[in-house]
């Protein structure tokens, strides 16, 4: 038998998966490492081999930056809870209730993911803007005239449920979807009321769709921009925007990486809690 | 799975051998580009404000020089600036920035290099009489040295709805529009942070371009968080326009004929840019303007093909084309030359302002950079964030 050698070509299966290796570490691992080290970089450098510092985190936390955390956690809060609320139904509606016309309506959530987002919120801003459609409209037709919500922090949260609603409506409609009928009809069978199928069957069985669509809503609702300054009209300064202005105007990389690394740091940790109380392997049943 | 399990005792092992594949990869890579660079005969990359990436820009050149042209087109200076100080320079060919920047940053960097000026020095003679050779922004500080090309230039300081506030006004008020209670939510602010600063300064009645005393910086910091606080919204200049059209706001800063050209062009003729008359700057001055100047950056690899459209923009018809590519309409220093000016129409001479342009120009001050900005900007986006 031969001896393995220290230098042992390695077997099919890792030599199979160094492209992707290579690709994670160049395409995924890198960027983020690089963030992490321009953060530790003396305030408005474009190195990343300067003397390390602590001196732009010591600035967030002696700034008002908490305020755009807080801003963007409450956003992203307000957003999963509505949609939660808003989406079960829809979504119980989709796989129990609407039948043949379940395919037509999960189109019509689908379609819109096919323009851009900002065209999206700008054609809003059409709509509800002074002398828009829906204001001009009333006025011209109703002779009703009233001062248009664009531009304040309602408008943001209303942006963002709207942007973020299919993220919460698939993952909870395949959720309802894998609770098996069978189960249902036995507990109905030995007398449930309909209020006990659905707290005690239904809902936990969707658990894995519904863990998962609040996961992905927060995660891309705390890193939203767009919604803020199109609908918003930067009535409200979300963290990914003093991160955008330290990257840009203020030419500060390791400000804007430092409040980066904080942010994934407090998502991060959120999401880590999410799972500590939520274990996605128990839910989704591999145990 | 590795066929060779990974323990504590050979853990370095796999680790070096995977170092040396990941290794051997980039050092293919890294080759590859240098053969990349090798053949830049047919290829230019720019990276520019909007207009100079638009198709009627670029086609006839790409068609002319069979060339891949690529342009990137960002909406500030300092971004584009700090593409090539983060070691861009051996991606773009040319740079397209306001005028300060070339002379007193991009130079000095070594971020650009200088352009040959027996070819290039008298494309200014027959631009507009304040850009006769050798122009202030476009040579380096000694003069010895032709930094960049300008075309596009303009006033920007705010813009008015007209039929709310009449020129006459807002020209006699000036900044005081914005040091009056009674305006608050009557107005939007520009997202365009570093204007923002030039023109916060004004309204607390001092001249951005210098360093400022501590009295001023806190006058500054105050006016910041009054101004933003009384803002119905910020935003950009399509939000702007559309807000300025449908009476959401009366007036907006920071603006001129760069942002309010594309509504006027839309048959908006009541949205203006205004320049105060009076303001806190040498000579009274209370306006701003800007210039561009498109310099070659300082590639290694530098494409032949950047001083060919330098040249190329030049030419009266395409300078036409540059002063109304898509995005915002602006005058270029190319109308001068009777057979560029004769290209316009009227309603393009009436959507960036011509009538008033050199009134304009001759009130404003130049963009110039601002010693302390980096603390102005952080006190300004601490008072936006706080509004």
């Amino acid at each position: 038998m031969a001896r393995r050698g220290s230098w042992a070509i390695p077997g099919p299966g890792p030599r199979a998966a160094l492209p992707l290796v290579l690709l994670l570490l160049v395409g995924f691992a890198a960027p983020l490492l690089a963030i992490l080290d321009y953060s530790f970089m003396p305030p408005r450098t474009f190195s990343l081999t300067g003397e390390p510092t602590l001196e732009n985190y010591v600035t967030i936390f002696q700034s008002t930056s908490y305020l755009s955390f807080l801003w963007s956690l409450a956003l992203a809060t307000v957003t999963v809870a509505v949609l939660a609320l808003t989406c079960y139904p829809i979504s119980y509606g989709l796989v129990r209730v609407f039948g043949r016309w379940a395919t037509v309506l999960t189109l019509l959530f689908t379609i819109p993911l096919f323009v851009s987002e900002n065209v999206r919120l700008y054609g809003w801003v059409l709509f509800f803007i002074k002398n828009g459609v829906l204001l001009g409209a009333l006025k011209t037709y109703l002779g009703i005239e009233f001062d248009s919500w664009l531009f304040t922090s309602s408008a943001t949260v209303f942006g963002m449920i709207y942007v973020y609603l299919p993220f919460m409506l698939f993952p909870m409609t395949l959720g309802i979807a894998m609770v098996p009928n069978e189960t249902r009809d036995a507990a109905f069978d030995l007398g449930a009321s309909r209020w006990q199928v659905f707290r005690e069957v239904e809902l936990p069985l969707s658990m894995p769709g519904i863990v998962i669509g609040f996961l992905l809503t927060f995660v891309l609702a705390v890193g939203a921009i767009a919604e803020a300054k199109v609908l918003g009209g930067q009535a409200i300064i979300p963290v990914t925007h003093d991160i955008e202005i330290a990257f840009t105007y203020a030419q500060n990389w390791p400000l804007g990486a430092a409040l980066s690394v904080l942010l994934m740091l407090v998502v991060g940790a959120l999401v880590l809690l999410v799972l500590r109380r939520f274990d996605l392997d128990t839910i989704l049943g591999r145990r | 799975m590795l066929k060779q399990k990974i323990t504590r005792r050979n853990f370095m092992e796999q680790s070096t051998a995977m170092a040396a594949a990941f290794a051997a990869g980039t050092a293919g890579l890294t080759s590859l580009a240098g053969r990349a660079h090798a053949a830049r005969e047919k290829e230019l990359n720019i990276l520019c404000w909007e207009g100079y990436n638009s198709a009627q820009v670029l086609d006839p050149f790409r068609s002319s020089q069979a060339a891949e042209v690529k342009a990137e087109s960002l909406t500030n200076d300092p971004t584009m600036i700090n593409r090539l100080r983060a070691g861009e320079t051996s991606v773009w060919d040319l740079i397209n920035v306001n005028n300060a920047w070339a002379r007193k940053e991009m130079w000095p960097e070594k971020l650009i290099q200088p352009l040959d000026r027996a070819r290039f020095e008298p494309y200014f003679e027959k631009m507009m009489p304040a850009f006769k050779p050798p122009y202030k922004w476009a040579t380096s500080d000694d003069g010895a040295e032709l930094l960049g090309m300008c075309q596009r230039f303009g006033p920007y300081s705010f813009v008015v709805n007209t039929d709310k506030v009449s020129r006459a006004t807002a020209e006699d008020q000036g900044w005081d529009l914005w040091n009056d209670p009674a305006n608050d939510g009557k107005y939007g602010i520009l997202e365009s942070d570093d204007w923002n600063v030039f023109v916060l300064c004004c309204i607390a009645g001092f001249d951005p371009f210098k360093v400022h005393s501590d009295d001023e910086v806190v006058k500054f910091t105050e006016t910041a968080k009054r101004v933003f606080k009384g803002a119905k919204l910020v935003g950009d200049p399509a939000t702007m326009n559309q807000a300025l059209v449908s009476g959401e706001i009366d007036f907006h800063l920071t603006g001129g004929t760069y942002s309010a050209s594309p509504a006027r062009a839309d048959g908006n003729a009541n949205i203006r840019g205004i320049t105060p008359k009076k303001g806190p700057m040498a000579g009274g001055k209370g306006g701003i303007s800007w210039i561009e100047v498109t310099s070659l950056v300082n590639n290694p690899q530098l494409s032949p093909l950047a001083t060919e459209f330098l040249a190329y923009v030049q030419d009266p018809t395409v300078a036409h084309v540059v002063a109304f590519a898509e995005g915002t309409f602006n005058p270029v220093a190319q109308m001068a030359n009777p057979d560029c000016f004769k290209l316009f129409t009227k309603d393009e001479l009436d959507s960036i302002q011509w009538d008033s342009l050199e009134e304009e120009m001759a009130a404003s001050i130049e963009y110039d950079i601002v010693p302390d900005y980096a603390k102005l900007l952080d006190i300004m986006t601490a008072a936006k964030r706080e509004a």
